[in-house]
């Protein structure tokens, strides 16, 4: 049983104070910013909807939809694919072997995303770095994805994908730790072979975490503006110009901070409904 | 047949078992050559950075690097970067600790409600890029840009919910009766947190405070909008100046990322296995 205690909000009030200030109430003086004319970064009265209706005569905005689309799509996918493969291997190996593999795996993620995109940056930079030479030691000559629009957003999901396996493989792992042997035991006893035991039982039980890291890869991908900053600063050309960048760039690089606001509400209203999805799921309990 | 408590794992045969080293090789190689490859460009003198082939020893280390990169800044965002971090997770497991404990052990109106937004804002606060903006316009209005305490309460606001969330999962496994022993003997409510609670959540601290620290150093973008001041300004934000301060130098460049991992990797060795413990209890942070 808990205590009935009204004076809980004592306990909790500090915590939602500086939740307040951080996180909540920036997104309502946000939503009235929004909607008041700014010049030189200050309010000068009611404008309606004129921030957002600026958005759209954006020549761009279709195409940087696109490509935020693209790269976070393909950066989502392939971690899922990778991370899955990987956390079904690791939880066969010996708990010790096992937690050495962990630990190498992990390491990406817990160095900066700025420190990542430039040390690949270094790796792949155009024919000096270091995999133009592996790739001419292989025979591929003109190995330079960062010249090349489509080369440059492969780099991009690749950084993307290498910085953020190492936290789906946990959550991947904790999930197949949770299915008791039991059941993959019973059914090889029937004689299911490895695969139909992957597909008809661990995926299908696995299926919440997999749903749970695949909203907050969505959430990470998309809200990450250092990645695509630092990696390819949006280049060659808008090739990589995805919608963060776009976000940040149109604030204080053009300080058009009316649109920029306006734009960013958008996102935050997406950011809303993975969320949303985020909780339904998830097995809290308060 | 195996006993049933036995883990389940299906016999690899020998050749599966040597397979099993090329996976492991091609891991690590791919986990940690860019880090790897980062450090020695770090110690190399300028001849063996662009050398072809690469070197990967057989040059002459040199710390000139690094002493350019300290003459250009570096020790001042490195040590603004290391008390930001550390003021974050003190503020965050100052302000988690009583809420989370309000929300395990008292019942009050809108204590769901009040959880579930607790919970919501786990991967609410993974979405800087939306919300950067109207944070940034929110604290130009409040006069709170370009301050030093402006970064420890978004780092903090950032990781809060996080770490009410593994620290409440941690407390639902201390028994109640330790409370109630504690009032019979004549406690407080603050006696019992001070010397029932707070011993025995110390993993929770360990595994939660690691998490924040690491968020907290690895932050770029409030950082860099947040802070126009050369004397506050984090290290990403100033590694990022850095790409174009020292354009093609490499050198200094790896020296600079070098160092920011330092940290990370330091706690990381200490507290590893409360990370990974950590994050499968509840951290969502991609």
């Amino acid at each position: 049983m808990r205590t009935a205690k009204a004076s809980s909000y004592a306990y909790i009030a500090p915590a939602f104070a500086l939740l307040g200030l951080v996180l909540f109430a920036p997104v309502l003086y946000g939503g009235w910013f929004s909607l008041q004319n700014i010049r030189y970064g200050a309010p000068t009265g009611y404008a309606g909807f004129r921030n957002f209706e600026r958005l759209l005569d954006d020549p761009d905005l279709a195409d940087i939809l696109l490509r935020t689309f693209v790269h976070t799509g393909a950066s989502v996918v392939i971690t899922i694919a990778i991370s899955l493969a990987l956390a079904v291997w690791i939880n066969r190996l010996s708990p010790r072997f096992g937690y050495v593999v962990q630990i190498v795996v992990i390491v990406p993620w817990i160095i900066s995303t700025v420190v990542a995109a430039l040390l690949f940056r270094w790796v792949f930079l155009n024919d000096i770095g270091l995999a133009a030479w592996l790739a001419r030691s292989i025979g591929i000559n003109n190995f330079q994805p960062l010249t090349s629009p489509a080369g440059a957003m492969a780099l991009l999901v690749a950084v993307s994908v290498w910085k953020r396996i190492g936290y789906a493989v946990i959550i991947l792992l904790a999930g197949l730790k949770g299915i008791p042997d039991d059941y993959a035991e019973a059914a090889c006893i029937d004689g299911a072979s490895g695969w139909q035991i992957f597909r008809r039982i661990t995926l299908p039980l696995l299926k919440t975490p997999l749903l749970l890291v695949a909203i907050v890869l969505t959430l990470s991908n998309i809200n990450t503006v250092e990645t695509p900053l630092v990696t390819t600063g949006g280049g060659p050309g808008d090739a990589t110009r995805v919608l963060a960048i776009s976000v940040y760039e149109r604030a204080f690089v053009n300080f058009d901070l009316g649109g920029a606001t306006a734009l960013a509400l958008l996102m935050f209203a997406g950011n809303i409904l993975l969320v949303v999805a985020y909780v339904r799921l998830s097995k809290w309990k308060a | 047949m195996a006993a049933p408590s036995a883990p389940f794992r299906p016999k690899l045969g020998a050749a599966a078992s040597l397979a099993l080293v090329l996976p492991v090789a091609a891991l690590v190689l791919v986990n940690l050559l860019p880090l790897v490859w980062g450090v020695l460009t770090s110690i190399k003198p300028e001849s063996a950075i662009f050398a072809i082939p690469p070197q990967f020893f057989g040059f002459e280390p040199t710390a000139a690097h690094y002493e350019r990169v300290f003459a250009s800044g570096f020790g001042q965002s490195f040590s603004i970067s290391i008390a930001y971090s550390i003021f974050a997770v003190m503020l965050a497991l100052t302000l988690a600790f009583p809420a989370a404990y309000a929300f395990d052990r008292f019942d009050f109106p809108f204590r769901q409600g009040l959880f579930l937004l607790v919970v919501a804002s786990i991967p609410l606060s993974l979405g800087a890029a939306a919300l950067l903006i109207p944070n940034y316009v929110y604290f130009v209005h409040l006069g709170l840009v370009n301050t030093p305490i402006v970064l420890p309460l978004i780092y903090a606001a950032h990781q809060l919910p996080m770490v009410i969330w593994v620290m409440k999962g941690t407390m639902e496994g201390i028994p109640r009766e330790l409370d109630e022993a504690a009032i019979v003997d004549g406690a407080s409510r603050f006696g019992i947190l001070r010397h029932v609670m707070l011993p025995l959540a110390r993993p929770a601290f360990g595994a939660a405070g690691t998490l924040a620290f690491v968020g907290a150093w690895n932050e770029f973008v409030a950082g860099s909008v947040m802070i126009d001041a050369p004397w506050l300004r984090p290290i990403q934000p100033l590694i990022y100046s850095f790409i174009g301060f020292f354009g093609r130098e490499w050198g200094p460049l790896s020296a600079a990322a070098t160092l920011a991992i330092v940290p990370i990797l330091l706690i990381f060795a200490l507290l590893g296995r409360l990370v990974v413990s950590g994050l499968t209890k509840g951290s969502v942070k991609g």
